[in-house]
């Protein structure tokens, strides 16, 4: 699913993101990424998401090299993947239904397929009683669901989530955590970066350890 | 807790619908018909979301149109007014006549002729004779020296053809004042070209101011819509953010920035014919007063129906050049964070 060969991320100002990371992901796995800040993860979330691209090495996402892709291509590639944001993103001006429609609007589908796919994945995250709600209206941790079931919307290969618990107490953190197990057990590869070792710990799931831009660990948690 | 599926299975993830699990690819004639049907509707859902935005502030998208339409409105009122001002002066063909004066032995018969030579001339439209006869009566008549003439022995008027030229240019008013010279029984040619070129002058001068006024505004307006545009822009740079991140084209997200600029544009170029079919009614009563007092039935002919169209289609692509030109300028600087 994803192959990161020798891949760097140097950038302008010369702080090194990524230190030639070799790691092999596959389709259906479960894993974290954790380590201090500036350790890498969110870059390598980044050049998943080709937001940015590699200085050297290969980065292989189902089979294209996401150091050479176009930028036309780009949007495609993202409809292949789920971003779940520690703040959420979502858009205030609108209902929970509509956020979590965006995706499907942009791939353009219809509005029958819209409704069914939107009540499924509200239907996931326990929202669907609150799909005409405002995301104001919603405590922190229904918000972070909101953001997961966007991300999920549109049966995404690969689920990312930056700090998705960062916002959260412990036990909305252990909630969400389910709910991105749940997923995972869907057939969804899942790769969520954070630093709150006690929930990964507990989660015994295969763990990426970096620190300043290397990579220290690669195991399961908890062990 | 869900049954563990193999990850092979996308369309048992989460969200696939029944259909989407039975269903096994489309055919290639109902991918592109579905296509074409899911970008339509993304344009209807991007320009019904524009409207619902403009509507949701009215009075500052009604004076960003209002701002649109007096920048508008100006060059083309002007430029109406100057057309109804050349019809009240009458043609300019008619101010460029050349005099032509024959011998005092030309017979009425050879003035007639060269009448009918000239009318075959590429450059002549019109060719009146006036006989001899003719000249010393309406001399008579505008001098008020009837009774001094009439003591004359013998009529010292020539006959004369009056000649309207096609075009007033002039080069080409010379060139033709040369040919008729050129002619048997012609004694004297008389051009005004002064009176000529003071009218192309006067023409030209109101068109250049036209031409100049009518590029400032637009420059303004651009301005004006491409600001006004990039505060919408900069209002939703967390959504687009998140359409890019999760899939949103470039085209995607500029589309409904292009539809607000088109709406921008169409509500200015309304109100824009609007005012000025109102300006020409307001400014008719007292031109048509003025006129009745030099006998004149002349009237403004106010805004026509295909000057109202092109001001509006012109408004529309103006909105969506500006909006255009904002959003490549913004969009760039939009990189998701």
């Amino acid at each position: 699913m994803i192959r990161f060969e020798k891949v760097a991320k140097r950038y302008p100002n010369g702080h090194i993101g990524l230190h030639e990371l070799s790691v092999h992901v596959r389709r259906g796995e479960f894993l974290f990424v954790t380590g201090h800040s500036g350790a890498g993860k969110t870059t390598l979330l980044r050049l998943l998401l080709a937001m940015e691209r590699p200085t050297s090495g290969k980065l292989l996402l189902a089979g294209q090299d996401l150091a050479k892709i176009r930028n036309s291509q780009i949007p495609f590639l993202r409809r292949q993947i789920g971003v779940v944001f520690q703040n959420h993103q979502l858009l205030f001006d609108r209902s929970v239904f509509d956020n979590v429609a965006l995706p499907l609007h942009i791939m353009g589908l219809g509005q029958d397929e819209i409704n069914a796919r939107v009540s499924q994945a509200l239907e996931h995250v326990s929202l669907k009683d609150k799909a005409m709600q405002a995301p104001a209206d919603l405590s922190t941790g229904q918000q972070q669901r909101v953001g997961i079931a966007r991300a999920i919307v549109h049966q995404p290969a690969l689920l990312l989530a930056d700090e998705p618990t960062g916002n959260l107490d412990p036990r909305l953190a252990a909630e969400i955590m389910a709910v991105f197990e749940d997923i995972n057990r869907h057939g969804t590869t899942v790769m969520i970066a954070s630093h709150d070792l006690a929930l990964i710990a507990r989660m015994r799931q295969r763990m990426l350890t970096l620190q300043r831009g290397r990579l220290i660990g690669d195991g399961e948690s908890g062990l | 807790m869900s049954k563990r599926i193999t990850p092979d299975q996308p369309g048992q993830r989460i969200g696939a619908t029944e259909r989407a699990k039975i269903d096994g690819p489309p055919v290639e004639n109902t991918a592109v018909l579905a296509q074409l049907k899911a970008w339509m509707i993304s344009h209807k859902f991007s320009c019904m979301d524009s409207l619902k935005r403009l509507l949701r502030q009215p009075f500052g998208s009604f004076f960003t149109c209002l701002v649109i339409a007096v920048a508008l409105s100006l060059p083309m009122g002007l430029t109406l007014l100057l057309k109804n001002l050349n019809e009240l002066g009458g043609t300019w063909q008619q101010a460029a006549q050349i005099s032509v004066f024959l011998d005092l032995n030309a017979k009425p018969a050879e003035g007639q002729a060269l009448q009918k030579r000239l009318l075959k001339h590429p450059s002549v439209a019109e060719v009146e004779w006036i006989s001899r006869e003719q000249a010393l009566e309406d001399f008579q008549s505008f001098s008020g020296l009837g009774q001094a003439l009439q003591d004359l022995p013998q009529n010292p008027l020539p006959s004369s053809l009056l000649v309207t030229p096609k075009q007033v240019d002039k080069a080409e008013l010379n060139r033709l004042a040369a040919d008729i010279q050129a002619l048997p029984k012609v004694q004297q040619v008389q051009l005004d070209i002064l009176w000529v070129e003071r009218l192309v002058a006067i023409l030209q001068l109101g068109e250049r101011f036209i031409f100049a006024l009518t590029v400032m505004l637009i420059a303004a307006l651009l301005l004006v819509v491409g600001n006004t545009i990039r505060l919408h822009i900069e209002n939703r740079r967390i959504e687009i953010e998140v359409i890019k991140l999760v899939g949103g084209t470039d085209s995607y997200v500029r589309r409904p920035f292009l539809y607000m600029g088109v709406l921008y544009g169409l509500g200015g170029g309304v109100l824009a014919w609007l005012m000025l079919l109102w300006g020409f009614s307001w400014l008719n009563e007292s031109v048509v007063q003025l006129a009745e007092l030099y006998g004149s039935d002349f009237s403004l002919a106010g805004v026509p129906i295909e000057d109202g169209f092109s001001l509006l289609f012109g408004a529309l692509l103006l909105g969506y050049f500006a909006a255009w030109l904002a959003v490549a300028k913004h969009l760039r600087e939009l990189l998701p964070s």
